[in-house]
């Protein structure tokens, strides 16, 4: 049986005033997979991860044509819900960024905010079972239990980054966006946020943008490869990464340009 | 593709490495054949003696081979190239190994009276010798179709080895005392055979290499 399809995306096209930055981008992705976005800078991957949940609204003059659709209804729909579609498909970014706050605070912010998951997350017993949880699944728990009420700027880069991830969870998504996550993190830190991504899978759709090969190699379920705003290869990453169909995914991921 | 990178220095050095076993196996079943042709046993001590540096040459390139993977994280060609590379090797060494037992078995060929089915050991050897060559080319050239028609060239052998199995059945039938040094001419035969399906096996591994798909080309 194939995975279910979790966005699927048609014909999408994206401007930045007069630059097209996505050329007639497809993709389905499959649900509760890691799939690996990679292509030189400037190939569009970013611009594409921001799509799927409508970040790119925020930036001016930007056009966009196609559809996308999360879980068969298109995000671009006449009194679709931007702010449940952010909740529903959260973004973790390249540089760790938690708020100035304490580590549980920096957890807790989604859930106060949202009035979420229920009205008991007002509750403060449900909001530390909120934010206990979503520290165990970001794989940081043990290491911030004794310092919960500590500054989050006070926390490594690697474990910053997991707090971010925490951060995410705590609003109970569907979906995790990741745009180069451990791409200003050491190779331990990496290692530890690559192994957290297995475990996430279980659970979440995940799309992540890297720059690192072998990171893709390692963790990602598909490849989508793009170049020039096209999305020229999306495939199984054993099949990219070992018998790629296009000259240009062969090329790049050869190391032989980008 | 503007710049040569890491892998393409290590490619030139896997082909100059390949090419250089390639020659070497070749000479030893050339070697081997000469000592057969004239009962040669100096000849066939040589051939004996020069397995080790064909052994030493897969040693070397299997380490080659696993320094590059570890440091280059080759994917897509150049991994199915470097794994060509090993597979290439190794049946390059096992061909490698039946000149050896060609070599070993001129003593025994050298004691009258002389086996006939010795020319057919000759031309079957000779279409093993070509076919090692056309493998390292055709793995050179990165040719699968080069290398589909090498592996074609095995069927000669297998007719060969069919054809003197026979008459060797016959022979050990018609001449009872001489089965014993009979059997070696099926035994020597039977290695010929298998030189064959081991530069097969390399040809299929150029094919891989390539078109990135397992075919087997001993059909």
């Amino acid at each position: 049986m194939p995975p279910a399809v979790k966005i699927s995306v048609r014909d999408l096209d994206l401007w930045y005033g007069s630059v097209q930055a996505l050329r007639k981008v497809g993709a389905d992705i499959a649900s509760r997979s890691i799939t690996a976005l990679i292509g030189p800078s400037g190939c569009g991957k970013s611009t594409f991860l921001r799509t799927l949940n409508r970040m790119n609204d925020l930036i001016e003059g930007v056009r966009v044509e196609g559809v996308v659709e999360y879980e068969g209804s298109s995000i671009f729909a006449p009194g679709a819900d931007v702010i449940e579609l952010r909740k529903r498909i959260g973004m973790v970014f390249q540089k760790p960024n938690p708020f100035p706050m304490s580590v549980y605070d920096n957890v807790a912010y989604g859930p106060r905010i949202h009035g979420s998951p229920s009205r008991r997350a007002a509750d403060r017993r449900a909001l530390d079972e909120i934010v206990e949880r979503s520290l165990e699944q970001a794989a940081l728990l043990e290491e911030v239990k004794d310092r919960l009420h500590k500054p989050a700027l006070g926390l490594s880069g690697g474990q910053q980054q997991r707090l971010c991830i925490a951060r995410v969870l705590a609003v109970e998504p569907d979906v995790l966006l990741m745009d180069e996550p451990t791409s200003a993190l050491d190779p331990i830190s990496t290692s530890k946020i690559e192994n957290l991504l297995e475990e996430l899978k279980k659970r979440y759709t995940i799309v992540i943008v890297t720059h690192n090969m072998q990171q893709a190699g390692r963790v990602s379920d598909a490849v989508g490869f793009f170049l020039h705003g096209e999305l020229v290869e999306y495939a199984p990453t054993k099949e990219v990464f070992f018998n790629p169909k296009d000259k240009r995914t062969e090329a790049y991921i050869s190391g032989r340009f980008g | 593709m503007p710049d040569r990178t890491h892998m393409d220095r290590e490619r030139e050095k896997l082909d100059r490495d390949l090419l250089d076993m390639g020659t070497r196996v070749e000479e030893q079943i050339e070697k081997a054949r000469r000592a057969m042709r004239e009962l040669d046993a100096e000849l066939a001590r040589e051939v004996k003696e020069g397995d080790r540096a064909v052994d030493a040459l897969q040693i070397a390139l299997g380490d080659r081979v696993a320094v590059v993977i570890a440091t280059q994280a080759p994917v897509a060609q150049d991994v199915r190239e470097l794994i060509a590379a090993l597979k290439m090797a190794d049946n390059l060494e096992r061909a490698g190994d039946h000149a050896v037992h060609l070599a070993k078995a001129v003593k025994k060929f050298a004691e009258e009276p002389p086996f006939r089915q010795v020319e057919r050991l000759d031309r079957m050897a000779a279409a093993g010798s070509a076919m090692v060559r056309g493998a390292v080319d055709a793995y050179l050239a990165r040719d699968p179709q080069a290398a589909r028609r090498v592996a074609a060239m095995d069927d000669a052998i297998d007719g060969e080895h069919k054809a003197l199995v026979e008459e060797v059945l016959t022979l050990m039938r018609e001449r009872p005392e001489q089965a014993e040094r009979a059997a070696k001419l099926l035994s020597t035969s039977g290695f010929l055979e298998r030189l064959g399906d081991h530069v097969t096996n390399a040809c299929e591994a150029v094919v891989f290499m390539v078109e990135g798909r397992h075919v087997d080309l001993n059909e």
